[in-house]
């Protein structure tokens, strides 16, 4: 029954109201002051005693200082003071010896610091990168007391201006000094050699050399000198260094380090490279519309989070396979993995205070936090197995449980593509005509292409030169001189055998009107009768619509018609303003009589 | 046969046997409570995470207990209701240092009480608010509030507090438990 009840709520929208949600409600803490991202949060056994705790690198909001926070449940159960801010908080196991507690590895500024049961165990710092040489020399003649600190001043600023190599950070902060401080920070650090650190900007870990769930796995950094670094879980060395063309803001990695790997990095300059064993450099590239504000790996999907609001899946080859479109801003992304059920799904935690829960394309939960969510994480928290842990904007906790017995069923609607794009056409099959002329296009490309556009050209001549007699002789109803601008246009209305041809002249000039036109039809005289061929209208006002009637008689008893032609004269002119030709239709009268 | 069993009843050598099922989260104390009302020289030493379930036998002054002692883990717990329909009574377990995991445990309560198996049965339910020895435990009156046990109208429940490695409390879980179980028989 339990079960029963399960399923059914996983076919009503997914809400997470009250009555039908999957998710119990198990802790929540408005005022826990915890300020971080996804990346800062890691869940570990860091005791071997079976309860999981919840590591926090924690910001530290408004000049507090950041701090490495370990909670276990509802508490804090250790606090530390961090040097830096947190850049990624991971756990990993660094040995194969009993027994088997993971370690845990906080990225802060240029360090790496590893723990073990909790307390400090090694310190990595990233490799010191080479100075500008012009910096160096600037300083080695502070300390030869050479130049004074304002000449020093500008040449810094020269420097940092041209050089392609960035100043170190203590050039920078001496630029950042007032007059006053300047002498005393010089002589302070001239004796100092000049360094220039990096910092991480991102962690993760990869598998060793095993896939097992308690195997062995090194530490990956990106640094803000635009590389990647796998380090050495029991030595903490430089395995392998990689290169990007840009600065590595998030990670993911698949396989193992000493067999094979890939390894994704969204960057900030809007791409995603993915890079494979062996190669020092990308191997695809994802580029991307707009920034990423996320990346999670599900199985062989990479899931991208874009400033754009919208999820965008990619293949590990970086074919990119759907967009589902976010009601808000993205603030965070996390996987989220039921083992028992054997699901993964990608967590969004978006600007209007929903975290949103995606398998590929199909929405299938949705949680309402009361305050928009920064840092997600799921897995194993004390000792249940789907525990979702929440930090809100505000420094809030929120802890939930997923149900036992909840199924995250897909909600239709909005997922997939229409049914009628699956269907298959009935093709015909291909003729052997059609298969030549593909040959031939194919080989005979270019010259077809060619023939068609000289083709084109004589027939835009040819229109404009039609064009260019129409208007030199007046054949058309429109005059467009300046002295006489007129429109013509003529209706015929009956059926035969006599019929009545209205004529609308109307002067399109905005002020001035034209007098002295004559109106002239020329027919045939063994078919048509026309009353009166040739009149006088009357004085033209601008714009106003002159309807001008005339009776035509049909003479032929044969049903055969003609062309009359309408001519628009000015007194005293031969060459006629206006033109139109007039297809009189066959009298209908006769024809029945 | 049948006059010689109601002699020995009547007699007080024979005790009426009675099954009862011990439920709870995982490493709430269910089998060290059980191991601890079995006779001292039937005690196991170490007790690790039960797999499936167990059945264990112990005596009360007048009844004879099989305990259907279930793993509490989440991936048995689906075992449960298959034993409800034979169970006489119900000995919950709940671990009270665990604050995060008592909506769990309401959670699994809950699906228990609206079980069809027991549902319109009056059946005693014994709640032991276990691990008072631990410095985080809450108090029984706490437990009971988190578990919303005052919603229990038409069946009879009671809540103790106990610590099952001293063996607190537990006695007067079972005294109770078996008062209630011969009140139901006569």
């Amino acid at each position: 029954m339990a079960a029963a009840s399960g399923s059914d709520c996983g076919r009503r929208r997914p809400e997470s109201n009250d009555a039908g949600s999957k998710w119990l409600d198990a802790h929540y803490d408005p005022v826990a002051n915890i300020h971080t991202f996804s990346s800062c949060l890691a869940l570990a056994d860091l005791h071997g005693d079976g309860e999981f705790k919840l590591v926090v690198g924690d910001f530290g909001p408004g000049g507090q200082q950041p701090r490495l926070k370990v909670l276990k449940g509802p508490t804090v159960l250790t606090e530390s003071p961090l040097p830096a801010l947190p850049a990624a908080a991971a756990t990993f196991l660094m040995e194969q010896h009993e027994p088997r507690t993971p370690a845990l590895a906080l990225a802060s500024g240029p360090c790496v610091y590893v723990y073990k049961n909790l307390r400090p165990y090694f310190k990595f710092s990233l490799p010191p990168l080479p100075p500008n040489p012009l910096e160096q020399d600037v300083w080695n003649q502070a300390k030869e007391d050479r130049i004074d600190p304002l000449t020093l001043k500008e040449m810094l600023e020269d420097i940092r201006e041209k050089a392609e190599v960035p100043l170190s950070v203590q050039s920078l902060k001496f630029l950042q000094l007032e007059l006053s401080e300047m002498e005393a920070f010089v002589n302070q650090h001239k004796s100092k050699p000049i360094k220039r650190q990096t910092v991480i900007t991102t962690m993760t870990t990869v598998k060793k050399n095993l896939a097992d769930e308690d195997a062995i796995s090194c530490l990956v950094l990106g640094t803000e000198s635009k590389e990647l670094l796998v380090l050495d879980p029991e030595a903490f060395t430089v395995l392998s260094k990689m290169s990007l063309p840009s600065v590595p803001v998030f990670l993911e990695v698949s396989g193992q380090f000493d067999v094979e790997f890939r390894l994704a990095a969204a960057c900030r300059n809007g791409t995603v490279y993915i890079l494979r064993r062996d190669s020092k450099h990308p191997k695809y590239c994802i580029e991307l519309s707009a920034q990423p504000v996320g990346l999670v790996r599900v199985h062989k999907i990479l899931v991208v989070g874009t400033t754009q609001d919208s999820l965008q899946g990619f293949t590990h080859k970086g074919k990119k396979l759907w967009t589902v479109p976010m009601p808000a801003a993205i603030l965070t992304m996390s996987l989220l993995e039921q083992r028992s059920r054997g699901l993964h799904a990608v967590m969004v935690g978006l600007a209007n205070g929903e975290v949103r829960i995606y398998h590929d394309k199909a929405l299938l939960n949705v949680i309402r936090a009361p305050d928009a969510v920064t840092s997600l994480c799921f897995g194993r928290y004390g000792r249940e197995d789907n525990t979702l842990i929440m930090t809100t904007r505000g420094g809030s906790l929120i802890i939930k449980i997923l149900k036992r017995t909840a199924v995250f069923a897909e909600w239709g609607g909005e997922a997939g593509p229409p049914p009628a794009q699956s269907t298959k056409l009935n093709m015909p099959r291909k003729t052997r005509l059609y298969v030549d002329q593909t040959l031939r296009e194919r080989e005979a490309g270019t010259a077809m292409h060619r023939a068609f556009q000289t083709d084109l050209y004589l027939l835009r001549l040819r229109a404009a030169r039609a064009y260019v007699q129409a208007l030199e002789s007046s054949l058309n109803p429109v005059s467009a001189s300046a002295r006489e601008p007129l429109k013509l246009h003529a209706v015929v209305q009956g059926l035969g055998p006599t019929f009545k041809l209205t004529l609308h002249l109307q002067n399109t000039s905005t002020a001035r009107p034209i007098v002295g036109l004559l109106v002239c039809f020329l027919y045939n005289e063994g078919l048509y009768a026309l009353p009166c061929a040739f009149f006088k209208v009357p004085l033209l006002v601008p714009g106003l619509n002159y309807p001008l009637e005339t009776f035509v008689e049909s003479l032929s008893d044969k049903g055969s018609s003609d062309v009359i032609k309408v001519l628009v004269l000015r007194e005293g002119q031969s060459a006629p303003l206006l033109s139109a030709h007039i297809n009189m239709p066959a009298s209908e009268g006769l024809a029945a009589a | 046969m049948g006059l010689l069993d109601r002699l020995s009843g009547l007699l007080g050598l024979k005790k009426k046997e009675v099954h009862v099922l011990c439920l709870g989260l995982d490493n709430s104390g269910k089998t060290t409570i059980i191991n601890k009302l079995k006779p001292t020289n039937a005690q196991s030493q170490d007790i690790v995470p039960t797999i499936g379930f167990s059945i264990e036998k112990f005596k009360s002054s007048s009844l004879s207990f099989t305990v259907f002692d279930m793993s509490g883990q989440g991936r048995y717990r689906n075992l449960w209701e298959h034993y409800y329909k034979e169970g006489q009574a119900i000995i919950f377990v709940i671990d009270s240092s665990d604050r995060l995991r008592m909506v769990v445990a309401k959670e699994e309560l809950d699906t228990l009480l609206n079980h069809p198996d027991i549902k319109h049965r009056r059946i005693p339910i014994l709640f032991f608010a276990n691990k008072m020895d631990l410095r985080d435990a809450v108090t029984s009156v706490k437990v009971s509030q988190l578990l919303c046990l005052e919603n229990i109208k038409d069946k009879p429940w009671h809540i103790c507090a106990s610590d099952a490695i001293r063996g607190e409390g537990l006695q007067e879980g079972v005294d109770w438990l078996q008062d209630q179980i011969q009140a139901v028989k006569t």
